[in-house]
C-alpha cells in the first residue's frame, strides 16, 4: 500500500516536472532541441516506472516505532534551525549546540553532550579556520 | 607513450612528498571509515572533497587522497566483519559469514591476515590491470561523439539502474529523480533559468556535495538514530598471523576472485558489494566439498574481500577513460575533478598524464601503505569502536556543516542538505537506491549536452544517434542490461541457499 501512495506521489511529481518543462520560454537563440525535450525524456521514464510501482507495489516497510516521529521531527527542525541560526550566532555556539541535542537523544547525559560537543567545536573550528584556511562564520552577535 | 615510461612519470607525481602524504592520509581515513559502521564510503568521500577545494590542491592530489579513501574503506570493512560481525560496508557483507565463525573459534588473527593479504593481491592485480586496460580503452573511446556518449550514458544508466536496487522501476526513479535535479538551473545553451522557483541560489544549480551530504551522511544520522545503536562494543583481537600452508591454500581463490572481482568492478553499477558476493558464491561451488564455506573456512574470507578491492581498481577503468563512475563514490570523484577544471574521458591520458599516472601509481604505493598499516595496527583500529556512539554521531554531523557550508560559504545549502536528509532517510525506508540520484546528478548534465550537440550536428534527426555501430551497439547493451535483475536473483539463491537476507 505504501508503494501505490507514493507512486501516485512520484507520478504527481513527473506530471509537475513536465508541465513546468512546457511552459519554459524559449528564446530564438537556442539549438535546434532547445531546453525542453531532456526533461520530458525524464518525466516520461519516471512517470512510467511510477505507474508501473502503483500496479506491482512492493510489500510494505517497516516503519520505525510511533515514538520515533516526533524524535525524527526535531532534529529535521534542528537542522533549519541551524542554517538559518548559524551566520547570526556563529559556528561555535551553533553547532555546540546542534552536537548536544543529538548526543542527548543518542543516549548520552546533557553535561556529557555539552563537554563532548563543545571540545569537539572547538577543536574543529580551529583546525579548519586556523588550519585549513576554511571561512566559517564567527556570529554577528558577536561583532 | 610506453606505458612503462608513463608509469615512472607517474612515480614520479606519487612519491612527491605531498601525494606521498595524502596517499597515507587517504589509507588511513579509508580504514576508519571502512572500520566505523554507520559511516560508509560515500559519506567520507564526500566529507573530505570540500578539504580538497580549501587546500587549493591540485587535482592529482585530490584524486590521490580521494582514492585512497574508497580502496582504504574496502580494507577496513573486513575487520568488523570478522571480529564482530558487524560488516563496516556493504561489500563487507559476506565476509563476515566466514570471518565471524572463524573468530569465534579462535582464529580471527588467521582470518584477518587473509583479509590484508588477499586485498593486497588484489588491489596489486587490479592496478595492474587498469594500467594495461586504461589506456587501450581510452584509445577506443578517443573516437567518440555526442551520439555514441549519449548511448554511453544510456547504457551507464540502464546497467546502474539493473543492479544497484531488488527493485528495477525503484531504482529508475532514483535516476530520474537524480536527472530532474541536474536540471536544475540555468540551462546551458539558452541560458534560461529551469526549475529554480524563484530562487537565486539555484542558478548555477544544486551542487553534487550538498546533495550528496545530505542523501548520504544526513540520512545515515537519521537511520542510526531510529535503530538506536547499541554504543561501545569492545573485541579481542589476537596476534596476526598466517601461516603459509594457509595462504597457499587460498592463493588460487585470490586470484580468481580478483580476476572476477575486477572485471565486475569495470561495469557501471555493479561495485564492490555485487563483486564480493559472486566471487563468494563461484568459490563455494567451484571448490564444493573441498571447502567448508559457512562454517568458517578462509577461503569464504578471501574471496569476498580479494574481490571488492579488484572491484575498486576495476571501477577506475570507466571513470578515467569514459568519465562514466559506476558507483556513487566514483560520481563524487567524477564531480570533484570537473570542479577542479579536469574533466575524465578519453583525452584524460594525453591532456592530464601526470593525473591519470599519478593515482595509478598511487595506488600501487597505497596497497603497500594498507598491508603495512593493517597487519600491525588492527587491534588499534578496532579499539576506535570503543568510542561510544552519542559523540562519534554527532561529531560526523558537525563535519558534515563544515562540509556543506565550505562549498558556497552559503547557509542555503544547508536547509538543502537538511531536506535531502529526510528524502535520503525516505528513500533508504522505501528501499530506494540512493547511488543513482548522485550519478544522475553528476551525469545529467553531461548527458543533456551530448543530446544536444547530437541534435545540433544532425539538425533535428533522431536517427543520428543510431547511426554508428559503436552506439547502436550500446544501446543494446543498454536493453540487454535491464535483464541482469532477473540473472542477479538467479545467482542469489543458488549461491546462498534459503532466503538469506543480503
Amino acid at each position: 500500500m505504501t508503494d501505490r501512495i507514493v507512486g501516485i506521489l512520484i507520478l504527481l511529481l513527473a506530471l509537475g516536472y513536465g508541465l513546468e518543462a512546457s511552459r519554459m520560454q524559449v528564446g530564438f537563440l537556442s539549438d535546434p532541441l532547445g531546453p525542453r525535450p531532456f526533461p520530458y525524456i525524464i518525466a516520461i521514464l519516471v512517470g512510467l516506472s511510477a505507474l508501473w510501482l502503483i500496479f506491482k507495489p512492493d510489500p510494505d516497510p517497516t516503519w520505525p516505532a510511533p515514538r520515533f516521529w516526533p524524535v525524527l521531527g526535531l532534529v529535521l527542525l534542528s537542522l533549519v534551525a541551524y542554517a538559518y541560526l548559524v551566520v547570526p550566532l556563529g559556528f561555535i555556539l551553533t553547532t555546540t549546540l546542534e552536537m548536544t541535542l543529538l548526543s542527548v537523544l543518542f543516549g548520552a547525559r546533557w553535561w556529557q553532550g555539552l563537554g563532548g560537543a563543545l571540545a569537539f567545536t572547538l577543536a574543529v573550528y580551529f583546525l579548519f579556520t586556523e588550519g585549513l584556511g576554511v571561512t566559517l562564520p564567527v556570529g554577528r552577535i558577536f561583532g | 607513450m610506453d606505458i612503462l615510461q608513463a608509469l615512472l612519470n607517474g612515480f614520479g607525481v606519487a612519491l612527491e612528498p605531498l601525494n606521498l602524504l595524502l596517499v597515507v592520509l587517504g589509507c588511513l581515513v579509508g580504514t576508519l571509515i571502512g572500520v566505523l559502521p554507520g559511516i560508509g564510503p560515500i559519506s567520507g568521500v564526500a566529507l573530505l572533497v570540500p578539504l580538497t577545494f580549501a587546500l587549493k590542491m591540485p587535482p592529482e592530489s585530490a584524486l590521490i587522497l580521494l582514492a585512497g579513501i574508497y580502496y582504504g574503506a574496502m580494507y577496513g570493512g573486513s575487520t568488523t566483519s570478522i571480529l564482530l560481525n558487524i560488516p563496516g560496508e556493504t561489500s563487507s557483507v559476506v565476509t563476515a559469514i566466514d570471518g565471524n565463525k572463524l573468530a569465534k573459534q579462535g582464529k580471527a588473527g588467521p582470518a584477518l591476515a587473509m583479509a590484508a593479504w588477499g586485498s593486497f593481491i588484489a588491489g596489486t592485480l587490479s592496478v595492474v590491470g587498469l594500467m594495461t586496460l586504461g589506456p587501450l580503452l581510452a584509445q577506443w573511446a578517443i573516437r567518440f561523439g555526442p551520439a555514441e556518449y549519449f548511448a554511453l550514458m544510456v547504457f551507464g544508466f540502464s546497467t546502474l539502474s539493473a543492479l544497484a536496487g531488488k527493485n528495477l522501476f525503484k531504482a529508475l526513479i532514483a535516476t530520474g529523480f537524480g536527472l530532474m535535479l541536474a536540471t536544475v538551473g540555468q540551462d546551458p545553451q539558452s541560458g534560461i533559468s529551469r526549475y529554480t522557483f524563484g530562487f537565486l541560489q539555484l542558478e548555477d544549480g544544486m551542487d553534487f556535495l550538498v546533495v550528496a551530504i545530505g542523501l548520504f551522511a544526513v540520512s545515515e544520522v537519521l537511520m542510526l538514530l531510529e535503530e538506536k545503536t547499541p554504543g561501545a562494543v569492545r573485541a579481542q583481537v589476537g596476534r596476526i598471523y598466517l601461516s603459509f600452508k594457509d595462504f597457499m591454500g587460498s592463493l588460487f581463490t585470490i586470484l580468481r576472485s580478483s580476476v572476477l572481482g575486477f572485471l565486475i568492478g569495470v561495469l557501471p553499477g555493479a561495485g564492490a558489494s555485487i563483486a564480493s558476493f559472486v566471487a563468494y558464491t563461484t568459490e563455494k561451488r567451484l571448490l564444493g566439498d573441498r571447502a567448508r564455506f559457512g562454517e568458517g573456512d578462509l577461503r569464504g574470507v578471501a574471496a569476498p574481500e580479494s574481490a571488492n578491492n579488484a572491484a575498486a581498481g576495476g571501477a577506475m577503468i570507466p571513470l578515467l577513460t569514459l568519465g562514466l563512475p559506476g558507483s556513487g563514490t566514483t560520481a563524487i570523484m567524477l564531480g570533484a575533478l570537473m570542479s577542479l577544471g579536469v574533466t575524465p574521458g578519453p583525452q584524460m591520458f594525453q591532456q592530464h598524464p601526470d593525473v591519470v599516472w599519478g593515482l595509478i601509481a598511487s595506488m600501487y604505493v597505497g596497497n603497500a601503505v594498507l598491508l603495512l598499516l593493517n597487519l600491525p595496527l588492527v587491534g588499534l583500529f578496532v579499539r576506535l569502536l570503543a568510542v561510544p556512539a552519542w559523540f562519534l554521531i554527532p561529531a560526523v554531523l558537525a563535519i558534515s556543516f563544515i562540509g556543506v557550508y565550505a562549498v558556497n560559504n552559503n547557509p542555503f545549502d544547508l536547509l538543502l542538505m537538511a531536506v535531502f536528509g529526510l528524502v535520503g532517510y525516505l528513500m533508504r525506508k522505501l528501499e530506494f537506491p540512493l547511488a543513482p540520484v548522485l550519478l544522475g546528478l553528476v551525469l545529467g548534465y553531461l548527458m543533456e549536452i551530448n543530446l544536444r550537440r547530437a541534435m545540433t550536428i544532425s539538425n533535428g534527426d533522431v536517427g543520428y544517434l543510431f547511426s554508428s555501430p559503436i552506439a547502436v551497439g550500446l544501446w543494446v547493451l543498454a536493453g540487454l542490461s535491464l535483464l541482469a535483475p532477473v540473472l542477479v536473483a538467479r545467482f542469489r539463491k543458488q549461491g546462498l541457499g534459503g532466503d538469506e537476507e543480503l
